[in-house]
């Protein structure tokens, strides 16, 4: 139900002109992008059907993180649609949009001493009126999402003082409080250990099968993506070159093309999905 | 009822105004007056340099007028600097253009420990200018007469200030003296900034050769910056305000003027005892202090000083 | 602070409910207590006494003329400065952040340095030249360093914002420094005493002037807070949560722009109220900007006041600047934080 139909997308601010197209100009609100000489994206179709939990796969700068910020509405294509139930959501108000589809960033600095608690109240802001302070019902959801990713324990605690993977899961209660049905997660292993790794796959796993969260998941861990995700699209320079359930996606010869690098890939009986194992490199063409 | 007009109305004309003001300010921060000494075996010095505005004029007054052959950027008294080469000034002045007038006496500020190195590595033989109090004008009058072999001129001259200061004094022998405060800066058109003179420094004794109480007599500062409320509080008389350059259009300064309205409380305020003096001898220490001598003592004491000389 | 503590579990409404009232009465009470202290005893019962003729009564002028604008000056400086100090703080993502960052109070100290060397009599509406070409170099400054934040994106980098303030400030000092060196010793000692600040109005012109700008500044003010929560988070995660990221940074860089402006107008560029204030109520109130944003302002108030109190009294007659009182408070205050931090 979430939908995208032939994205492009230009870093840089300057949308490539398409004649006889009036092409909405891209507002990019990243700090500092540098003008790439590749385009983010480039004729990117995909659909996410709902309550599936699908991955984007692809090597760092294949322009999964752009499109994933496409999809959020984060940013404005230079062409083509993105939609929501068939409603593009540039057409939706922000705060609307909010209330659908939540964004857990790879990362997440504080400038200031907020609390864990502050942090998960903070996804409310969708659902609140201008001027409106949130109530004790918002605090209710606030602390429901923190039990859902057990760290109510940590509610009166700052943020800043928390492990890695503590905070991770504190930003997807955040992510979780705005009560949205799609989850637009940006490398949330990147930074964490393998014991993290597991926690976030599982709640991720849980959310899905519990609420019926539709999750999409940027990622360059393959057995991560192998265990969580039902479905892959192959992302290489913009372009999307494969797309389809992991099983028949993820195979060896399409991570060696998307990659470069020779692996094994096989399901392991253990872990119960596809495992690979990266044997060694290859010199791209 | 300003004073504005006679302080400029001797055919005095703004001498120097900025650099001698600057002179001034310099010469506050400095310590105890020391003028040099003379060195009378030297043969008297032909051409002479001079970066000092208030020594240029001294000179001039003295008859030594022909012996200067270069004066600051910012001279301009008596007219007839107009017609001589500058050399820059108390921050900025020209060691080159300086030596290539092969002057053999260079007057120079205290504080110019850089250009006194450089020209005492050129032997170039130095007079070094150092501010003091108003006993140090004729004192400093004196002492260059001796440097530049003019004792007797300089004698004169000092003698003429003396003498001039002695008739003030005994023309207001035994009159009371009015609470004064000596406003030296502000803020045009609003009251905020107001630098007064404290009880010291060459300002201060102008005001008391006058007869006037400097209402910040207490205090033993050349200057300071005041708020209104102590302007209140301290009540002064009669309010005197300087500044250093010509005298703006009558409309200007009456409304210049007119900021004190905003503390009617003020004695000089209500009595209309406020005098705006305009002129550049007003910060200049040489002879002219006679003239600013005379006009402050005019504003306080309006009954017992003629008007022309 | 390791611990949020009892404090974070209070939510949003109840921490204002205590919190506001009690920076409220701190500036209340400063701002009546102000005019009543000074090395100049008066009575209250001559202040007010009405068969004296205002002109002969002397109380009355010393409260209603020197000090009481000066209290309401004050006041007005230093909430402005605090709450301007809270939103660019936000901004730009950084603690360290002051109003001064941008350049603003370097535009408007270059407009006074010109007023003041060139002797510009172009006074109107009870605001003289200083204040009004101080204002015009405020908003000159503020306008280079928007268009130089726009030119690279369509969009608004805070990062460039940041480089364009600091170079402005770069060249806007040297300017400064140069109108300096041109102007005569007088002048040169009032632009020196501009620099330092000075909150003596003596009369309400200055302030009734700088009243319009000062209460649009503070409707966006009254709007901002709840988005600068989430901007300071990551400009991202305040766009996925449906904050107009754009929007929100223009108003804040505006509005807290032109407070700064017509604030150093009025008083001089005062520093460190705006990092000291935000740094010291967020220790108290924690963090959130809807808490934080009101209580810096009324303390910034009543500390402005209070630091103006002490700069009149504490080498009477001789004036202290105001912007040295609070140098020499926040410079160690300042060191004090750093040190502490974790």
């Amino acid at each position: 139900m979430l939908r995208a139909d032939n994205l492009t997308f230009v870093h840089g601010g300057a949308p490539k002109p398409t004649p006889g197209v009036v092409s909405p100009n891209t507002t990019d609100n990243r700090s500092g992008s540098a003008c790439q000489a590749l385009p983010g994206v480039q004729g990117v179709s995909l659909s996410v059907e709902r309550g599936s939990v699908v991955g984007l796969l692809g090597p760092n700068g294949s322009g999964k993180t752009t499109l994933l910020r496409l999809l959020a509405g984060m940013l404005e294509p230079a062409s083509g649609t993105v939609s929501l139930d068939g409603r593009p959501i540039a057409k939706m108000d922000a705060r609307a949009r909010a209330r659908r589809i939540a964004v857990v960033p790879q990362e997440t600095h504080l400038a200031f001493d907020y609390t864990v608690l502050e942090i998960a109240l903070m996804g409310r802001y969708p659902h609140l009126g201008v001027f409106e302070l949130e109530g004790p019902r918002d605090v209710q959801i606030a602390r429901d999402a923190l039990a859902a990713t057990g760290t109510s324990a940590l509610e009166r605690r700052l943020f800043a003082t928390l492990s890695g993977g503590e905070k991770q899961r504190v930003v997807i209660a955040s992510a979780l409080a705005q009560q949205a049905d799609i989850l637009l997660l940006d490398e949330p292993t990147a930074s964490l250990d393998v014991g993290y790794q597991f926690e976030i796959a599982n709640l991720l796993g849980r959310l899905n099968k519990a609420r019926g969260l539709t999750i999409v998941v940027a990622t360059h861990d393959l057995n991560f993506a192998a265990g969580l995700c039902q479905s892959l699209v192959l992302v290489s320079e913009g372009r999307v070159v494969n797309a389809g359930p992991t099983n028949d996606t993820l195979t060896s010869l399409n991570i060696q093309a998307l990659y470069g690098v020779v692996a094994d890939v096989y399901p392991h009986h253990a872990a119960g999905h596809l495992t690979v194992v990266p044997l060694r490199k290859v010199n791209r063409d | 009822m300003t004073r504005a007009d006679r302080g400029s109305g001797f055919g005095i004309r703004d001498s120097g105004g900025p650099l001698a003001a600057t002179a001034l300010l310099v010469a506050l921060c400095l310590p105890a007056p020391a003028i040099a000494m003379a060195q009378p075996s030297q043969p008297p010095p032909r051409r002479i340099v001079s970066l000092v505005p208030s020594v240029t004029e001294t000179l001039f007054a003295m008859g030594a007028g022909s012996r200067v052959a270069a004066v600051s950027s910012y001279d301009n008294f008596p007219p007839d600097v107009e017609a001589l080469p500058r050399v820059g000034a108390l921050f900025d002045p020209d060691v080159e253009r300086i030596l290539s007038l092969r002057p053999d006496l260079v007057i120079v500020y205290g504080s110019q420990t850089d250009l006194i190195a450089r020209l005492g590595r050129a032997s170039v033989p130095l007079y070094v200018y150092r501010h003091g109090s108003l006993a140090d004008v004729t004192t400093g009058i004196r002492d260059l007469g001796a440097r530049i072999g003019m004792a007797d001129a300089a004698r004169t001259l000092a003698a003429t200030v003396d003498t001039a200061f002695a008739d003030i004094r005994a023309r207001l022998k035994g009159a009371s003296r009015p609470r004064t405060m000596l406003v030296i800066g502000r803020e045009p058109g609003s009251l905020r900034a107001i630098n007064v003179s404290g009880g010291f420094g060459f300002l201060h004794d102008l005001l008391d050769l006058a007869g006037g109480a400097n209402v910040f007599g207490d205090v033993k500062r050349e200057s300071m910056l005041v708020s209104t409320e102590t302007v209140l509080a301290r009540k002064p008389d009669v309010i005197i305000e300087l500044h250093y350059s010509e005298p703006p259009l009558p409309e200007a300064l009456t409304r210049d003027r007119a900021t004190w309205q905003q503390l009617p409380g003020v004695p000089a305020v209500k009595a209309g005892r406020v005098y705006l003096l305009y002129g550049g001898e007003l910060v200049v220490p040489g002879p002219r202090v006679v003239l600013t001598a005379q006009t402050f003592a005019r504003a306080l004491h309006p009954d017992l000083m003629p008007w022309g000389r | 602070m390791i611990d949020g503590g009892a404090l974070a579990g209070a939510t949003v409404r109840r921490r204002l409910l205590v919190w506001v009232p009690i920076f409220g009465a701190v500036a209340f009470l400063a701002i009546i207590g102000a005019p009543l202290i000074g090395t100049t005893p008066i009575r209250l019962d001559r202040v007010f006494d009405r068969s004296l003729p205002f002109a002969d009564n002397v109380d009355a002028q010393i409260f209603f003329i020197a000090r009481l604008p000066r209290a309401l000056a004050g006041a007005l400086v230093g909430a402005t400065l605090a709450a301007a100090g809270v939103v660019f703080q936000a901004l730009l993502r950084n603690p360290l952040a002051t109003p001064f960052t941008l350049g603003v109070s370097a535009g408007s100290a270059l407009g006074a340095m010109l007023a003041i060397t060139f002797r510009l009599h172009l006074s109107f509406w009870g605001v003289s030249a200083v204040t009004a070409a101080s204002f015009i170099g405020s908003i000159g400054a503020v306008a280079i360093v928007y268009a130089l934040a726009r030119a690279r994106h369509r969009g608004f980098s805070t990062n460039v914002l940041l480089l364009a303030g600091v170079t402005l400030n770069s060249f806007f000092s040297a300017l400064i420094l140069f109108v300096q060196y041109l102007a005569d010793s007088s002048e040169a000692m009032r632009t020196m005493r501009w620099l330092m600040g000075d909150l003596d109005v003596a009369g309400f012109g200055p302030i009734v002037a700088s009243l319009p700008l000062c209460a649009a500044a503070l409707v966006a003010f009254a709007w901002l807070p709840r988005a600068l929560n989430l901007l300071s988070l990551d400009a991202d995660a305040a766009a996925s949560r449906g904050v107009n990221v754009l929007r929100v940074q223009r108003v804040a860089f505006f509005s807290a722009s032109m407070a700064t402006g017509a604030a150093v107008s009025l008083g001089g560029p005062i520093g460190f109220i705006g990092i000291i204030v935000p740094h010291l109520v967020r220790l108290i109130v924690g963090a959130d900007h809807r808490v934080v944003l009101p209580a810096s302002a009324l303390f910034g108030a009543a500390f402005l006041v209070a630091c103006d109190v002490l700069a009149r009294t504490a080498m009477a007659p001789v004036e202290v600047p105001v912007g040295i009182i609070t140098a020499l408070i926040g410079g160690p205050f300042f060191l004090w934080l750093l040190v502490r931090q974790r």
